[in-house]
């Protein structure tokens, strides 16, 4: 399959009083269409910059990020985006920030609705549609978050630690929701997180960064099981997953920051 | 039947200032040039109700205080966004802010009446000055508080400058907007009557001064109350109720 996203020679400094700050390594990566890439490593190694940067909010200090061979230079709908919180609308409900996305572009009302009713039922929210923020659980937030990013339809989803502030229990839920997702979607997905379990469950390939200023150190394959997306029980039945993970375990590991 | 409770019961402080005020005057009893009693003033408002001038008077400050606010909202909220979407511009104004802050628009009064003479626009400026300042500073404290994620998230599924000052900026800044108002309408009704009272072209400032000149005690204190009164009607019915809605529209909503 053809490159979708194409990381050479990127480097990041970050101007503040004190002079420049380096905020990544160099790094070099790419992604093809509809592949899972997750990115582990420490706190601090430059992750979130790299996924700004992919997603256009900075422009690189040094070196190229492409998109279908043209250089990422603004935020573009063809690369949707989902934070860790703070993200959807308080002042908007369920409904209405899902649409957002098909709002702003001009998508009429009847498509839209269609759309957020499609959406809605896939991540279960049925009966919250009129439902402010507020109303819901972080869980339920979040879901919301990842709805709105997919309606737009973009070719490219970039996630920053997106179940990092959702408890344990519901965690599980929605990773196996996204992959659920993304099964049926075949999306091109880059997804930051914390938690090597998460990076493993659900990569086609997972990337591991050194310590600040990362650059990346390891990259694993993860041979999908099966088809239909995945689930925790067999997820940890298997012995190549948990290989897997012990691996890239290893590799986080070394690079603690202490 | 509880509505009715309420009613007494905000209106027994009320009661409580004119027993007071009704006791110092019989009590000590200071004459009538320095001090009127409460049937005199009653009496005062009778009259300058029944004449119309009460009408006159009060209906020009309202109109001023009313053209002031409009003038300061629509110049004073594009201000306070575009300083407070600017990270420069901001840190740049909120010192010189608060030092303009500081003066209040009184002090303004001798150099806007060499400027526009004894005229409304010289009671227009220092309203408006007096007014713009908190808007534009709730304004950009309001814009300043969004989270960035809410106009990155918007930016990545496609949003423009506009649908981001419309869809992000205006509802997340709305509830500050609203505080900056209210509060720019309490500075700004008190340096109108301040104002009023220098320029003399009408309003309630003009009219106990006026009074003072042929020792009219009575009208000063009917002046003095109805400003009170005028105040407290545009805060509680009109500014409060906006201020309420927003807070539970928009407010709460905020996590």
């Amino acid at each position: 399959m053809a490159d979708k996203i194409t990381v050479s020679g990127f480097r990041h400094f970050f101007q503040t009083e004190r002079g420049a700050v380096q905020a990544t390594g160099t790094i070099d990566m790419t992604m093809r269409a509809g592949e899972f890439v997750t990115l582990v490593g420490p706190s601090g190694c430059g992750k979130t910059t790299l996924l700004k940067a992919i997603a256009g909010f900075i422009r690189p200090s040094e070196g190229k990020i492409l998109c279908d061979g043209r250089t990422i230079t603004s935020p573009g709908r063809e690369r949707g985006v989902v934070f860790q919180e703070l993200a959807i609308l308080p002042w908007r409900t369920v409904r209405r920030n899902i649409a957002h996305g098909l709002e702003i572009a001009r998508v009429p009302k009847a498509q839209r609705d269609a759309t957020v009713d499609r959406l809605i039922d896939l991540i279960g929210l049925n009966g919250f549609e009129d439902r402010y923020p507020h109303e819901l659980s972080g869980g339920m937030r979040q879901r919301v978050a990842v709805a709105r990013t997919w309606a737009a339809e973009p070719e490219v989803i970039l996630m920053d630690e997106p179940f990092a502030a959702v408890d344990a229990m519901t965690r599980l839920t929605l990773q196996e929701e996204l992959a659920r997702l993304c099964a049926t979607t075949h999306k091109t997905v880059f997804f930051i997180t914390h938690s090597v379990d998460e990076a493993v469950f659900l990569a086609d390939r997972v990337l591991v960064m050194t310590k600040r200023p990362g650059t990346i150190k390891a990259e694993l394959a993860v041979p999908r099981p099966q088809a239909g997306g995945r689930d925790w029980d067999s997820f940890t039945a298997d012995p190549l997953m948990q290989k897997i993970v012990g691996e890239v375990m290893h590799l986080v590991h070394a690079e603690r920051v202490t | 039947m509880t509505s009715a409770i309420a009613a007494v019961r905000s209106a027994l402080p009320f009661a409580a200032l004119i027993g007071v005020w009704w006791g110092i005057k019989d009590v000590t009893g200071v004459p009538d040039t320095m001090l009127a009693a409460p049937p005199a003033v009653w009496n005062a408002f009778v009259v300058l109700l029944t004449h119309g001038i009460l009408a006159e008077y009060a209906a020009a400050s309202l109109r001023m205080i009313g053209l002031s606010a409009l003038i300061s909202f629509l110049i004073g909220v594009p201000l306070g966004f575009a300083v407070g979407t600017n990270r420069y511009a901001a840190r740049a104004l909120e010192g010189t802010l608060r030092f303009v802050q500081g003066i209040s628009g009184i002090a303004w009064l001798p150099l806007a009446i060499l400027w526009f003479g004894f005229t409304g626009a010289t009671t227009l400026t220092i309203v408006i000055y007096t007014l713009i300042v908190p808007i534009i500073f709730n304004t950009m404290t309001g814009v300043r508080a969004i989270p960035e994620n809410y106009t990155l998230a918007l930016r990545s599924l496609g949003a423009g400058r506009l649908r981001i000052m419309w869809d992000v900026y205006l509802p997340g800044a709305l509830p500050s907007i609203v505080v900056g108002m209210r509060l720019g309408m309490g500075y700004g009704w008190r340096a109108l009557i301040a104002s009023e009272m220098l320029v003399r072209q009408g309003g309630l400032g003009d009219l106990i001064f006026g009074a003072r000149t042929f020792g009219q005690i009575d009208r000063i204190m009917v002046g003095m109350i109805v400003i009170g009164t005028l105040y407290i009607v545009v805060d509680r019915l009109l500014v409060a109720p906006i201020e309420a809605l927003t807070l539970q529209r928009w407010g709460v909503l905020r996590r």
